[in-house]
């Protein structure tokens, strides 16, 4: 934050301010266009999200062949269904079973599979998320309230290069005979980085 | 670099759980940032090392105590120095004018609109391997570095034994090339390591990392 500005020494304004000043500056210049910036948004906040993830998941409950190809070949397979692009570009399918749960996370910065989870929560981003998930992952999980059997191997992926997961977790016993849509309801953002396991829906109250 | 991004294994950063945790950002600017951000690739407003790298060369104390979007915002600011598309101070120039009262320009471009989105829809995989010197079950040992530039190996994996799980694609090489060279493509591989060969004794049952690794980070276990 100290950078030299010449002979005029500003104070440094806050970063509201400066992500203000830095779009009007291009925008003055002609190189950005606000529209632009407005769709970008757009495609994050409101396309993009884990109801994409969710349906991926669903699939591969209810369709063997789907699934096969989705743990073959994540990026084609989630072609099929219209999802892809920048951020997982080359996705990697990982699928619990009941002797081993995966998760997902990125120290070196936050590598996350954008077009099937939206954008990522502040936790995945932050400090002690990258540091600890590889080196205490079952301390971790218990904060988000997971407790593993014993027996369970916990399989930490650090998304280090080009290549972005995404957790497959277990079907949950009780949902036979449920819809695909249904099923994907079940499923959330946790449980595709590995956070969380989906969990049946309890009897009608 | 060997700079505070490289986070993995450790201490003192307290509980990953808390209040505001949950949001993937804290107030609108920072998405306009991601967004802008992403402008200034689409449209090669930037230079020299990428985002990621550029990132890395922040202030660590300033790493650490900005959010998310806001190493995007300096990382972006650097990238448009470096090219000459901004100059030094004249963010700080805008910020005062806006301070003091004078409109944000708008600007509507649609074609600059569509072209953002298919760029962001594009898929761009991995490049096909062509010739692997390690194959899947292979035991390799991650070199001993330590790199003055941007690398994607990890400190933590550092001087470690693993198993090649699979081989992931050939990519172009992150680190900065030898003097005189272009950055080489090399195939990637995700290596699995056991908790004790990284960590030693742990009180929590044995686990497993596994982490892409490019061929130049590994040698052959003897």
């Amino acid at each position: 934050m100290s950078a030299d500005h010449g002979h005029h020494p500003r104070p440094d304004p806050e970063p509201a301010l400066r992500a203000r000043a830095l779009e009007a500056l291009l925008v003055e210049k002609g190189l950005v266009s606000t529209d632009a910036i407005d769709a970008i948004v757009d495609l994050y906040e409101r396309d993009l999200g884990p109801q994409h993830g969710a349906k991926v998941v669903a699939r591969a409950w209810t369709d063997p062949a789907f699934r096969e190809r989705l743990l073959g070949d994540g990026t084609k397979a989630i072609a099929e269904l219209g999802f892809g692009g920048a951020e997982a570009d080359t996705l990697v399918v990982v699928a619990n079973g009941p002797t081993v749960h995966n998760a997902v996370v990125c120290t070196l910065c936050s590598c996350y599979p954008w077009p099937l989870l939206g954008l990522p929560p502040t936790w995945y981003k932050s400090p002690p998320y990258r540091a600890r998930m590889v080196a205490e992952p079952r301390a971790v999980l218990r904060e988000f309230g997971l407790e593993l059997a014993g027996e369970v191997e916990v399989r930490v992926w650090d998304s280090s290069a080009e290549v972005r997961y995404l957790v497959l977790p277990m079907r949950p016993a009780g949902t036979d005979g449920m819809s695909e849509a249904a099923l994907a309801a079940l499923v959330t953002r946790d449980c595709m980085i590995g956070t969380a396991v989906p969990v049946a829906p309890g009897p009608p109250a | 670099m060997d700079g505070i991004h490289d986070l993995g294994g450790m201490h003192g950063f307290g509980a990953v759980v808390v209040p505001g945790g949950e949001a993937p950002y804290h107030e609108p600017w920072e998405l306009r940032v991601m967004a802008l951000h992403i402008l200034v690739e689409l449209q090669g407003l930037g230079a020299g090392p990428g985002g990621r790298a550029t990132r890395e060369q922040m202030d660590p104390a300033h790493y650490l105590q900005a959010s998310y979007y806001e190493r995007w915002l300096w990382s972006a600011e650097q990238r448009l120095m470096r090219r000459g598309t901004i100059a030094p101070g004249e963010v700080e120039g805008a910020a005062e004018r806006l301070a003091a009262g004078e409109p944000e320009p708008p600007r509507s471009d649609p074609d600059q609109a569509v072209r953002a989105i298919a760029w962001l829809r594009e898929v761009i995989g991995l490049q096909p391997v062509t010739r692997a010197r390690f194959a899947p079950g292979q035991r390799v040992r991650v070199r001993r570095m330590r790199p003055a530039g941007h690398t994607r190996c990890p400190r933590y994996a550092r001087g470690a034994v693993g198993v090649v799980e699979r081989v992931q694609g050939a990519d172009t090489l992150p680190d900065l090339p030898a003097a005189g060279q272009d950055k080489p493509v090399e195939p990637v591989y995700a290596v699995a390591f056991r908790s004790d060969e990284l960590w030693g004794p742990s009180q929590e049952p044995a686990w497993t990392v596994a982490l892409d690794l490019w061929e130049s980070y590994l040698e052959e276990v003897a």
